[in-house]
């Protein structure tokens, strides 16, 4: 049984970055254990930059070391942190003028309790065991707290760095999306009727996006589960971080008897792009009933959830004439 | 309603390749901006506003880059805006910006598009779940591939047409030293064997994925009467959009594309677009989009842009119409930016400084770019005169 109130997804993915000729010494520095700022007019930037940030005017190269110590200029607690965070237990983020620098950085303070901290506090930089040239390699402590560390310089300098970057997204499942989803479960497709213009919308989205108008449960209607291949292409996939798909397949829109816009999205498995064509007249094979999966269901699909059906199957009619159907390319 | 005039004064870019692993993206779009400075002969002090634009930031996974980079593009103290319309997005970034000066608010404007994609894969960008939105779920190729389709079957087009766009970007991308794709041993035998992709999209009639910046900077009448450089002045400007899908669409020659260049072109004062219309910079990031866009862009009768082609109206070479000069975004394509090099380049054909490039005597130029699911149009003519 599949719930049918929200949609819980994560983007995630290992983005790159080139570091250029300031922040590539800046992450090679804090993973061999120092802090690097830089001399740009008469003022020490820490983190440094490629560029004077009031004038835009370059800035070579000029790195000096700043810290261990530094002070706290202002700060807020984190009572939760996420996965995302330095730390899996409260702490701080703040802006430290490290030792030897004009300007704050905004990094992270493990005080164990808020109590410990205030604005005007001292701190002193410890370095993690495992370091990977990322402004992670550090963080901060009270300064009664810090250890003396050793730390031995790494190999090359570092010019690339990857990131996993993401997001946790969760959303409601709209009203006439969980319609949809309890129309598969019964082997009904469920579209809307738009009340100005009369067009049926497969899926329906809630709302005429012609005519504006609201589209509620009123509007909503069942049309077939069999329809026409309007438009197909055959995708080579392109691997990427994530991708599922190995093999070339064929993704169509079918317009089902009854609607007025397509199913968009529909993978085809089975057939060849030989004996794939538009005008071609297809019929759903619906999965078992207990077997009907609309896990991956969202507010977004312009089509049916894969889950659900186990084919297209050709009903075995005649083509239908490619003018009737040329409005519908998607 | 009256305008004030604005020029293009100055043009930046910087060479579009895979991957510039050797810069920052701050880096990255401060040469194009600093090499658009230098051509308009100013400083960052000289500049009033900064108008950037770039594609969904999950291509780089940085969210509003714009406030980072704020800094980097000489902002302190001055007004930074974003713009984002999908692939369009460089076209439109460009208009926002001459909106500012033609409005009377700016004397100098530098608006800049970039795009860092070898951070991240752009299929996947394009791919993924996002709240509320409808994915195309298979990349772009994937979801303009049935739309070719669709003109291949009502034009009775030859097949081989989009080959001969592709193969002709790529020769015009030689003489650009900033294009991407240098395919000196090309053939057009290899376009036409190339693997299909996202049938009847070939590999080779697609577009490359790009690092890159491109920068301009806009001046109001009096900053284009003062330069030292030839200028290109603003003759008409037009955005359009419409939903990318609902029953009855003309998904092959959508009426926001139809509608953009008819107010472009009566902006324009046009009305032979065909002969007074020099050159051309379109968005084709799959060749059988150059055929289709002479069409929508009144070019040539529907269902006859193919023939264009087909004839070598639209090479640098010979032809009537040249279109894509630069080698286009078959040659080049930085999501962000290349909407913003389609418009810098019609730019520098009407300054006369493109380079081997460079069309004989060009008065007038059309900038062009769309986005979406072919859904945002962003186009402008500019001119060796005031308008």
């Amino acid at each position: 049984m599949t719930k049918l109130e929200s949609i819980d997804y994560t983007l995630e993915y290992p983005y790159t970055r080139s570091t250029g000729p300031v922040w590539g010494p800046f992450l090679t520095g804090l993973r061999d254990g120092k802090i690097l700022g830089a001399r740009i007019g008469n003022k020490i930037y820490c983190p440094p930059l490629e560029f004077d940030p009031e004038t835009a005017a370059a800035a070579e190269p000029d790195l000096v070391e700043v810290g261990p110590g530094g002070t706290v200029s202002g700060w807020t607690w984190v009572t939760k942190p996420t996965t995302k965070h330095p730390f899996d237990h409260p702490f701080a983020f703040a802006l430290i003028v490290l030792d030897g620098a004009d300007t704050a950085m905004a990094h992270a303070i493990d005080a164990k309790t808020e109590a410990a901290m205030r604005t005007g506090m001292r701190v002193s930089a410890q370095f993690r065991d495992e370091r990977v040239g990322a402004v992670t390699d550090v963080y901060f402590v009270p300064e009664a707290d810090a250890v003396d560390q050793e730390i031995a310089a790494g190999d090359e300098p570092v010019a690339i760095t990857i990131h996993s970057i993401g997001v946790d997204i969760s959303e409601p499942l709209s009203p006439h999306r969980v319609r949809f989803a309890e129309g598969l479960r019964n082997g009904k497709i469920i579209g809307q009727k738009s009340p100005t213009s009369g067009l049926v919308y497969v899926p329906g989205r809630g709302y005429d996006n012609m005519e504006r108008v609201r589209m509620d449960e009123s509007c909503d209607v069942e049309v077939a589960d069999v329809g026409t291949v309007v438009a197909y292409t055959t995708i080579s996939p392109i691997q990427y971080h994530g991708q599922t798909e190995t093999e070339p397949y064929i993704r169509c829109s079918i317009l089902l008897d009854g609607a007025d816009q397509p199913l968009g999205g529909i993978d085809i498995r089975d057939m060849t792009p030989e004996e794939f064509r538009t005008g071609m007249r297809l019929k759903c094979v619906w999965r078992p009933p207990e077997e009907r999966d609309y896990s991956d269901l969202d507010n977004r699909g312009g089509g049916l959830t894969e889950g659900v059906y186990e084919r297209w199957e050709p009903t075995g009619e005649p083509d239908v004439d490619f003018e009737s159907i040329k409005e519908h390319t998607w | 309603m009256s305008k004030n005039n604005c020029a293009v004064v100055g043009v930046g870019q910087t060479k579009y390749q895979t991957t510039r692993g050797d810069v920052s993206m701050a880096g990255l779009v401060r040469e194009a901006a600093y090499r658009a400075l230098e051509d308009a002969e100013m400083s960052w002090s000289d500049i009033d506003a900064v108008v950037i634009g770039k594609a969904p930031d999950f291509f780089e996974g940085v969210m509003m880059p714009e406030i980072y980079l704020a800094e980097a593009l000489g902002c302190a103290g001055k007004p930074i805006l974003r713009v984002h319309t999908a692939g369009s997005v460089g076209g439109s970034t460009a208009l926002v910006a001459t909106s500012l000066i033609q409005a009377g608010i700016h004397e100098r404007v530098l608006t800049l598009g970039f795009e860092k994609q070898s951070e991240s894969n752009a299929t996947w960008a394009l791919s993924l779940p996002q709240p509320f939105s409808v994915s195309i779920n298979a990349g772009a190729g994937g979801y303009f591939s049935p739309i070719i389709r669709q003109y291949m079957i009502e034009s009775a087009a030859p097949e081989l047409i989009g080959c001969m766009v592709a193969f002709k970007d790529r020769q015009h991308a030689l003489r650009n030293p900033y294009a991407h794709l240098h395919q000196h041993d090309l053939t057009f035998d290899q376009v036409v064997e190339a693997p299909m992709l996202w049938e009847p999209i070939r590999y080779s009639e697609t577009c490359p994925s790009s690092d890159g910046a491109c920068a301009m900077v806009l001046g109001s009448e009096s900053v284009g009467d003062a330069s030292s450089k030839p200028v290109a002045w603003v003759q008409g400007t037009s955005m359009r959009s419409e939903a990318n899908t609902f029953p009855g669409r003309n998904e092959v020659n959508p009426r926001a594309s139809r509608e953009c260049a008819d107010d472009v072109f009566s902006q324009a004062g046009i009305t032979d677009r065909r002969r007074e219309i020099d050159v051309v910079e379109m968005y084709v990031p799959f060749s059988w989009y150059e055929p289709m866009w002479l069409e929508s862009l009144g070019f040539a009768e529907i269902g006859e842009g193919w023939k264009m082609v087909e004839e070598g109206a639209t090479h640098i070479d010979g032809g009537d119409l040249p279109v894509n000069c630069s080698g286009g975004v078959l040659s080049t394509n930085p999501i962000g930016a290349s909407g913003m090099i389609r418009f810098a380049e019609a730019a520098l054909q009407v300054r006369q400084m493109a380079g081997e490039h460079q069309v004989d005597g060009v008065q007038r130029s059309l900038g062009h770019a769309y986005g979406g699911g072919a859904q945002y149009f962003a186009m402008w003519i500019l001119g060796d005169t005031k308008p």
